[in-house]
This record gives structure tokens, C-alpha cells and sequence, in this order.
């Protein structure tokens, strides 16, 4: 009996040791290989050697091992038309020689994998997929400071990083990007919000449909602010739990390619330490030259990211919940109607703020946005200018000015905009 | 005449001549008794055995060979860890890349890696169970009371040769696992920061997490630490204490001393190998199917939400929502420990050594229980010890999510539900009574003082003397937890708290069902008749608190005479401690009290 079981437990081991070692000798990247060397010719075979082939990148601290699967990569007279047998398009190998980038400080995923799933970052765990597409050109940021030379092979990332400008994102959010910093205090700092650990979005994710990766929530948050943070009314919480608000980005409508050429930009915010060899800082911009004040203030208007609350050209609309006017973010329009004659109590309103908004239910939390304090953030040369755009405004509106100048002063008279808020 | 031929030359019987031969195989392969003796006493390593043991201490259901499984696992993790050391390089930077290159790289590196971790597991098993089976068979009973403290020993060793080797792989699931046990050494009276009478010279620089981790947060110095720890001086002190556990076994002889004695060659031997080789079969079959977890690179500005534990430490983890870290962590294992390693001083009961405990029925007032037919006792109280031990395990394992929430096994977690608990405190005094009422239900009544009493006060006067301090203790208990619940105000309001009283904050809370209770009593009887019910209500609990003291109180009586007062103090400390934190449990999830006793000033809370 003893013996029959020591036979057969030992046939098992044996057994089981051949069964890991053929699983080990036929590793997912084996086929590949395999694969390749039998569409080559006798001759062509010679530089190709089986197993593991890896970039070592001591400066990035990198490992990188596509190579072993994407063997023609820098092939291309011996290269196939499909994956991963292809060789890099472009010119961009000559530029960026492989022995000293490797592939994922640019395409993202796992360096050290070599299994198809783990490599491209589409496993747990794992919190670089890959950048797939044009969102590739979020890497080019890391380095490249300035755009404009490269604009021509990143247009996604310029266009990108022109619609975060242009619609007002700086007037909350921070940016710190080769060593210069700009932005508003009002959300979250997103200097590297392209590495944002998944952790700390796990809350997010449950209202996310799969995949549950930094790509996939960015597109989401950035078409539906709201969508994964809805709040919750009192009724749906434990008595006595008060309300919270949905989430107080503002809705811009953007086009999905709007969508994706914004999240194109935010990738490329890493907050990686690459070291100064690698990285081409920006030349600092000329000081821009401006036809009269008014443009000059409209120009500060965008760039401190005013319109990202007040509108685009300040026309309001944006929602504040429970803030007092209407529930919205005031329109600028009547700025002129109700400080024609007290511009200093504007320029003060602009340097000190309005922390927290009034509200318009005082049994209700507060606003979630509110007007923060600019003092030595723009320049008094700019206020300048910024008011006396603020006042063109006025010129927008529909030609009625005894009506509106009425109803703008009854409402100055109801709640007086520079009341301290209760 | 022809010569006879002379003997024809063969290799064999010459080569056995020679001293080469003798010296490495020393002796004949026929089987006779000589040579299966000479197997034994010739072979440093099978020296370890007697040369021939009673047959019944073979059979496997007695043992169930989880001993010399333990050590064989020990053996496997010996030989995988070393393999593992030459892909290995404890270095933050570096750590985590190993691991990835033995999944991705190295030749049978992810079986290696699920090999080591997953005997890891198995040994810690298969010591704890070692170790129920030595004391369900009373093998730790004079003359081993020694060994078994060497077993403790061990056990404690394995738990922290296990807990060092959990850092190394150096991903979030390692470095917050350790985090957590860290943190319960900053939380050690005396000697850790945040503990309770922390030495005045004790600082983050010097305290016992320090010593723990090599500085005041996890990184290189730690990494480094815990490696050596790991594969060098735990190993080593493991195997001395391994070398005396072996040697006291030999010397104390087996548990079990019946039936006939047969040669351990070639009966013992045959079955540890085919023990090994069953083990070494299950290992490989599990570290093919499954692999070692590994998580993103450590990194100490994320924490996850949970964090957990090692599985085997996740039961005092779990029991952080009920008790102080300083408790939890530290006053608990320890009592655990010392209480394991007091078993075999204080067990004073003979009975019950080679032989696994006969299960009978008991009454117990109206219920019966299942009950083992000697050892009551020991076998009782050993069990509820173990068996809390587990389900706290896996409660902290299966049954916790995001925040410490309480999520079924079969439930989603969400990282977006936060339930808002009332909890409250005892006031201080009220608190003192409890606890010095509790203790002193575990106080006997002597021969002496009984004489005494039936001398002055008649035959009955002993037992009413038990009934009469069994009420007094049960009434006091019973008032300390809900007297103060009543009448005490809500310190908090109006600041912390919108209810002025703790009965309104605890009885409009949805955590304390008792207390919600006695507040709707309340709220329907009006005031005067509300407290009234809940007055009787009380003294009906301390009632059946005296009648269950009542109960104990002979066979306390009975102990104290057995034992002598310093071994019945050891017994009944242990005993009212360990049922104490189920008290105290209770108390948390039926009543909404945080702690009996509270000084912050000096971190001391209960």
C-alpha cells in the first residue's frame, strides 16, 4: 500500500515538475517569436537572437523587455505590415534613440512584463496602461517645454493645452509644469494628475463604467463633471446628514475630441523626475504686445481664467448651487451697472474675494464655488485693464438701458453685492 | 588433481572492503533488525528519532503528523527562500523590480515565489494546529511542560518570521500590512510614543516602532532590517530553539505509550516521506493554479482604503474597533503568549495525556451543551480561545471593506457609504465600578472562610454568603453599564453632540439596539414609568448575572482549593480577561460604549 501511494505521489511530483517546466519553456512571448523567425529567410536570421530581449535605461530607471514580442520595431527592412511585427512609423526612432528612451517613458505600460495583458498595463495593479492612439503625445510633454516646434506631431496635445487655456481651467486649477507654476486654488492641483493613483479615484470608479483606468475617468469627468460626482439629496441620507452638492466643475460642453484632446494634455502632467539631460525647458515667451486695454484686459480675462466660472466673454450661466443671484455664477455683464461710479469697490471685490459665496437658502451648505482672493496674483497693471474690459461688457447687452439699469439697482438695493456674506 | 578453480574476481564484496565504501555507507542494506537499528542510531539526521516507538503513537489521526509538517514546511521555505535570495536585492528602488523580473523573467521564478509564499501560509497553519493537537491531547502534561514553552516559542517565531518576510516584496500590499503592525508597537505602553505612561525620554526617534522599523517611517532602513531579520537571525534562532524542540521530544518520549513498539526504520520514516511528498505535491499543484499577490510599488503617500494586516494578525486588527491600539496590539498578544506558555504550570489536572478528548453532553441550567468528559475545563476554555481567535480572523479578512465597514462576503464594496456611528463613554467612576465588580467575580470563597461562617452563622451560611456576593457583583455590573446609559448628560453637547443626554444620543443612534430600546421604553411609558421598567429591566440582568455567578461559584470554590491561590489568580486573571473581550465587545456593538474607562491625558482608555 505504502509503496503504491510513494509511487504514485512521486509519479504526481514528476509529473508536475515536467508541467511547470513545459509552461516555462512556452511562455506567452515564445509564439511570437516563433512566429516571426519563420517568415525570415535562412540569411536574415542571423542578428536575431531567441529569448528575452531588454533595453536597460539606468538614467530613467527603466527596464523595458517590448522588444522580446515587437522584434522589428527598429527593423524596418525586415518588418511586417501586422502587430507586433511592424516597425516604428515615422522618424521618431532617429530622434529618440531607443537605447536611451526605451519605448514606455513614452507609450506608458509595463517595461518589465512580458506577457501581452501586463505589458500593455491592462492587469490590476497597474496604473500606466498604454497610451494608445494619439494619446501618445501626452509623453512629449514631459520633456518637450516648448510646443511649437513639435506642433506638427503632437497637434492633440496643442490643441489640448490651448482648450485648458482658453476655457477658464486655470481660474481652479493649479499647474506646475518645468518649474513654473499658474493657477487658481479653488480645486485640486492637477501638476500630476497624468499619475494620479487609481486609490484615490476608487470612489469615482463605482460610477464608472469599465475600464476603470486615469484614460477612461479624465474622458468622463472632462464630458460629464457631474456625472461621477452627483451628490446627495437629504432624503437619500441618515436623518440629519446634510445634502452635498454635486460636484461644482461647470458643464463646458465639450466635443468628445474636445474631451480627448483636454485628457491628451492632462496625461502629460506627470510630476515625473526625469533627469535634465532629457528635458528641453520652455524659452521664456516674448511679452505680448496688445492693440488697446480693453484687449489686453480680455486677454488676462482667459488667462487667469475667469471664464471658466463667469462664462465665456463673462455672460454667466454656470451653475453654483445654492449661491444667491439665481444659483449661477453672477454674469459680468452688469458689471458697469452696478460699479459704474465705484471702481475701487470692483478692484477690491477682485483682490479680496468672496469667501463663501452668500447663499440663497441659509438652512442649505454653502456654494461650492466662490470668488477667490487674486491679491498679488494679477498685477495691478492688469486689474487695470481687466476692469475696463469688465466694463465694455456692458456694450453686450440688448440696448434697454433704462429697464436694465432699474432692475440693477433694485437688485443692489435687495442684496448689495459687497455685503459680507451671512 | 586439478587446483579448484580460484574465486572468480567480482566487483562488489571488493568494493565493500574498502574503507571508501565503509566509511560513507557504514553499514549493510539486508533488512534485519541490526541493520534497521544501525538505519537510525547511524544517520545524523534520522538520530533525531528514537530507534523504536509504541505503535499507536503512529497512527495518523492521532497527530495527524502536523509536527513534522511544520518542520518540513520550514525545510521547503529554508530551500525556496535561499533560491530566492540570489533574484533578490532589499533595496526600495530595486525590490519591487525583482519581484517583477522573477514573475516576468526568471527561469520557474513565479512558482518559486508562489511556492515560498503559499508553505508560508501553510506553516503558520500547521504550527497553530500543532499546537491545538498537543494540548487537545494533554502532550504538554509533565514531563514536557518545558517543550511546550519551546512550542509557544516557536510559534511566536514562525508569526514573526512570516510578519518580516511580508515587507519584502516592497508593493502597497506589503508596506501597509506592516504599517499596520508597526503602528501597534508606537502604540505599546511604557516604550512606544503613542502609548499610555510613556517613558519620559521616549520619542519617535527612540520608541518601539523605531526599533521595530529602523526610523520613524518605512523605507530603506526597514527593507533592510527586516531582510535580515528575515533570512538570517530569525532563521537561525528558529533553528536552535527547533534543535531543543526536537531534543526534548526525544527525551520526554511520545504522548502516546500504547500498543507494541515497532523500528521507526522503516515505519515512522516511510510515512514522514510519504507525509513530504503529499505536502510537496499539494504545494506545487496550489502555486501552478495560483499566484503570490503583488500590488503596485509601495508607496507612502497612498494609503489603501482598507488597509489590512497579515491574515494571521488581521484578528487583532479587527479587534482595534473594539479596543485601544495599546490593548489590541500589544496587552492582548502579549496575555495570549504568556497565557499559552502558562498552560502546562497551572494545569494541574492529570488526566487526559495521549488521548483526544471524548465529546458528552453537560447541563448547564436549562441548556445542554456539548462538553469533552474529562477536562472540561482546560478543553473549554482552550477551544472558546481558539475558535475567537479565528472568527475574528476572519471577520477582519472577509467581512470588512472600505473604512472598517462591516461588508457580507457576498457584497460589493463602496468606497462611497460612510456610516456615522454614535459612540459614547462610561463616566470614569461608573467605569471602575464595572471593571472592579467584573474582576471580582472571579473571587472564591475558601474552606477556611466557609468554616468560619457555617461556625458562626449555621449550615447554610456559606451558601448564602455565595448568593449574597454573586447578587452584590451581578446588581453592581449590571448598574455600572446601565444606570450611568440613563442618567448621565452627553459631555459632547452641545458641541459633538445635538442630544443632551446619552440615552437620547444613543437611543436615537441606529448602533445601540439595547439602548435604542430603553430609550423607545421611555419614550412610550412617558418618563416616570419608562425608568421604572428600565430599573427592573435592570436588575433583571444583574439577577441573571448572580445566578450564572452562583453557578460557577462551587466549582470556583473547587478550583481555589486545587490550585492554591497564585495558580487560581493566573487561571481566573486569564480566564475573566479573555472573556472580558467579549464583554467588551458586547458592550460596543449592543450598547454604543467606546470605552469603560477614558484618560486621554495620558492615552490611557479602555
Amino acid at each position: 500500500m505504502k509503496r503504491v501511494i510513494f509511487v504514485l505521489l512521486s509519479g504526481a511530483l514528476v509529473a508536475l515538475f515536467m508541467l511547470a517546466m513545459w509552461q516555462d519553456t512556452t511562455r506567452e512571448w515564445t509564439h511570437p517569436q516563433q512566429a516571426f523567425r519563420n517568415t525570415l529567410a535562412k540569411e536574415e536570421r542571423s542578428g536575431l537572437h531567441p529569448g528575452i530581449h531588454q533595453m536597460i535605461l539606468a538614467d530613467l530607471n527603466r527596464v523595458d523587455r517590448c522588444t522580446t514580442c515587437h522584434v522589428a520595431i527598429d527593423k524596418p527592412q525586415l518588418a511586417l505590415a501586422e502587430e507586433p511585427f511592424t516597425a516604428h512609423p515615422g522618424r521618431f526612432l532617429e530622434w529618440h534613440p531607443p537605447e536611451r528612451f526605451g519605448c514606455t517613458v513614452c507609450h506608458g505600460g509595463q517595461g518589465l512584463a512580458t506577457e501581452v495583458k501586463a505589458a500593455h498595463g491592462d492587469v490590476p495593479h497597474w496604473e500606466e496602461p498604454l497610451l494608445r492612439g494619439s494619446l501618445v503625445q501626452a509623453s512629449c510633454y514631459q520633456c518637450h517645454g516648448d510646443l511649437a516646434p513639435i506642433a506638427a506631431y503632437a497637434p492633440q496635445l496643442v490643441r489640448g493645452k490651448a482648450l485648458f487655456e482658453a476655457k477658464g481651467c486655470y481660474g481652479c486649477h493649479t499647474i506646475k509644469a518645468f518649474g513654473h507654476e499658474f493657477g487658481g486654488t479653488i480645486s485640486q492641483d492637477l501638476s500630476d494628475i497624468g499619475a494620479k493613483p487609481y486609490e484615490l479615484i476608487k470612489a469615482d470608479f463605482e460610477m464608472l463604467e469599465e475600464p476603470h483606468t486615469r484614460i477612461h475617468w479624465l474622458l468622463r469627468k472632462l464630458a460629464h463633471p457631474r456625472a461621477l460626482n452627483p451628490g446627495s439629496r437629504p432624503e437619500e441620507l441618515p436623518p440629519g446628514e446634510e445634502e452635498v452638492f454635486p460636484s461644482a466643475m461647470p458643464h463646458f460642453g465639450l466635443a468628445p475630441d474636445e474631451a480627448e484632446a483636454i485628457t491628451t494634455y492632462l496625461l502629460s502632467l506627470r510630476g515625473l523626475d526625469l533627469p535634465s539631460s532629457y528635458v528641453r525647458p520652455p524659452k521664456e515667451a516674448p511679452q505680448p504686445v496688445y492693440a488697446s486695454v480693453v484687449e489686453r484686459g480680455r486677454a488676462m480675462f482667459e488667462k487667469f481664467g475667469c471664464n471658466g466660472c463667469h462664462g465665456a466673454g463673462g455672460a454667466g450661466g454656470r451653475r453654483n448651487w445654492n449661491a444667491g443671484l439665481g444659483q449661477e455664477v453672477p454674469s459680468l455683464l452688469y458689471v458697469k451697472a452696478y460699479y459704474g461710479n465705484r471702481i475701487d469697490a470692483l478692484k477690491d471685490l477682485i483682490r479680496d474675494g468672496r469667501q463663501p459665496a452668500p447663499r440663497a437658502d441659509p438652512t442649505r451648505p454653502f456654494p461650492s464655488l466662490y470668488m477667490p482672493s487674486w491679491k498679488g496674483r494679477i498685477p495691478e497693471g492688469d486689474l487695470d485693464a481687466l476692469t475696463a474690459y469688465l466694463f465694455s461688457l456692458h456694450d453686450q447687452l440688448p440696448a434697454q438701458p433704462a429697464m436694465v439699469s432699474g432692475a440693477a439697482q433694485a437688485a443692489a438695493s435687495d442684496a448689495p453685492p459687497e455685503a459680507p456674506a451671512p | 588433481m586439478p587446483e579448484p578453480a580460484p574465486p572468480r574476481f567480482s566487483i562488489k564484496p571488493y568494493l565493500k572492503k574498502t574503507k571508501l565504501w565503509k566509511s560513507i555507507f557504514r553499514h549493510d542494506f539486508t533488512d534485519s533488525p541490526r541493520t534497521r537499528l544501525q538505519r537510525v542510531f547511524g544517520n545524523v539526521f534520522l538520530h533525531l528519532h528514537p530507534v523504536r516507538v509504541p505503535k499507536d503513537a503512529l497512527r495518523i489521526p492521532y497527530t495527524w503528523g502536523l509536527g513534522g509538517l511544520s518542520f518540513y514546511l520550514f525545510l521547503v521555505l529554508t530551500v525556496t527562500g535561499i533560491l530566492l535570495m540570489f533574484y533578490y536585492r532589499p533595496a526600495s528602488s530595486l525590490a519591487y523590480q525583482d519581484m517583477k523580473d522573477l514573475s516576468f523573467a526568471v527561469t520557474l521564478g513565479r512558482l518559486l515565489r508562489n511556492m515560498h509564499r503559499w508553505a508560508a501560509h501553510l506553516m503558520v497553519v500547521a504550527v497553530i494546529l500543532h499546537m491545538v493537537r498537543v494540548f487537545l491531547t494533554g502532550a504538554y502534561k509533565p514531563p514536557r511542560e518545558y517543550n511546550w514553552v519551546i512550542g509557544v516559542l516557536l510559534l511566536v517565531m514562525t508569526l514573526f518570521l512570516s510578519y518580516t518576510g511580508y515587507l519584502l516584496p516592497w508593493d502597497q500590499l506589503a508596506l501597509w500590512a506592516v504599517t499596520v503592525g508597526a503602528q501597534m508597537a508606537a502604540n505599546s505602553p511604557l516604550l512606544g510614543n503613542e502609548g499610555p505612561f510613556r517613558l519620559p525620554f521616549i520619542t519617535t526617534a527612540n520608541d518601539a516602532r523605531f526599533v521595530l522599523i529602523g526610523g520613524t517611517v518605512i523605507g530603506d532602513a526597514t527593507l533592510i532590517r527586516f531582510y535580515v531579520l528575515h533570512c538570517v537571525a530569525v532563521p537561525f534562532i528558529f533553528a536552535i530553539f527547533l534543535s531543543v524542540h526536537f531534543w526534548r521530544v526525544r527525551k520526554d518520549s511520545f504522548s502516546k505509550q500504547t500498543g507494541d513498539k515497532v523500528d521507526v526504520w522503516p515505519h515512522l520514516v516511510s510515512r514522514e516521506l510519504l507525509a513530504a511528498l503529499l505536502m510537496t505535491v499539494i504545494l506545487f499543484v496550489w502555486s501552478i493554479l495560483m499566484n503570490a499577490p503583488l500590488e503596485g510599488v509601495a508607496n507612502l503617500n497612498v494609503t489603501p482604503n482598507p488597509s489590512k494586516a497579515p491574515w494571521y494578525f488581521v484578528g487583532l486588527q479587527e479587534l482595534l474597533v473594539y479596543f485601544d491600539p495599546w490593548i489590541a496590539g500589544v496587552v492582548l498578544p502579549t496575555l495570549i503568549v504568556v497565557g499559552l506558555m502558562a498552560i502546562p504550570y497551572v494545569d494541574l489536572n492529570p488526566q487526559g495525556v495521549g488521548r483526544w478528548p471524548k465529546i458528552g453532553w453537560k447541563r448547564l441550567g436549562p441548556i445542554a451543551m456539548p462538553s469533552p468528559k474529562e477536562r472540561a475545563f482546560a478543553v473549554n476554555v482552550f477551544m472558546l480561545g481558539t475558535i475567537m481567535w479565528f472568527v475574528l480572523i476572519f471577520i477582519g479578512a472577509y467581512d470588512r471593506g472600505p473604512n472598517w465597514e462591516w461588508y457580507w462576503p457576498w457584497e460589493t464594496w463602496s468606497h462611497r457609504r460612510m456610516t456615522k456611528l454614535t459612540l459614547k463613554n462610561i463616566p470614569n467612576l461608573w467605569g471602575l465600578l464595572l471593571l472592579a465588580s467584573y474582576f471580582a467575580l472571579g473571587s472564591p470563597i475558601p474552606k477556611r472562610i466557609k468554616a468560619w461562617l457555617a461556625a458562626r452563622g449555621g449550615a447554610k451560611a456559606p451558601a448564602a454568603a455565595s448568593a449574597a456576593l454573586h447578587t452584590g457583583l451581578g446588581l453592581a455590573i449590571a448598574g455600572a453599564v446601565l444606570i450611568p446609559l440613563l442618567i448621565s448628560p452627553d459631555p459632547a453637547y452641545p458641541n459633538g453632540s445635538r442630544y443632551p443626554t446619552l440615552l437620547e444620543a444613543l437611543g436615537r443612534s441606529q448602533n445601540a439596539p439595547i439602548v435604542h430600546g430603553m430609550f423607545r421604553v421611555v419614550q412610550t411609558l412617558g418618563p416616570l414609568m419608562g425608568y421604572v421598567v428600565n430599573a427592573g429591566l435592570i436588575v433583571l440582568a444583574g439577577l441573571t448575572l448572580a445566578w450564572l455567578g452562583v453557578q460557577f461559584g462551587r466549582f470556583k470554590d473547587r478550583r481555589y482549593e486545587e490550585l492554591g491561590p497564585i495558580k487560581y489568580a493566573i487561571v481566573m486573571g486569564l480566564l475573566l480577561m479573555m472573556m472580558g473581550v467579549l464583554g467588551k465587545i458586547g458592550l460596543r456593538l449592543l450598547f454604543g460604549i467606546k470605552y469603560i474607562l477614558s484618560f486621554p491625558g495620558v492615552n490611557l482608555n479602555i
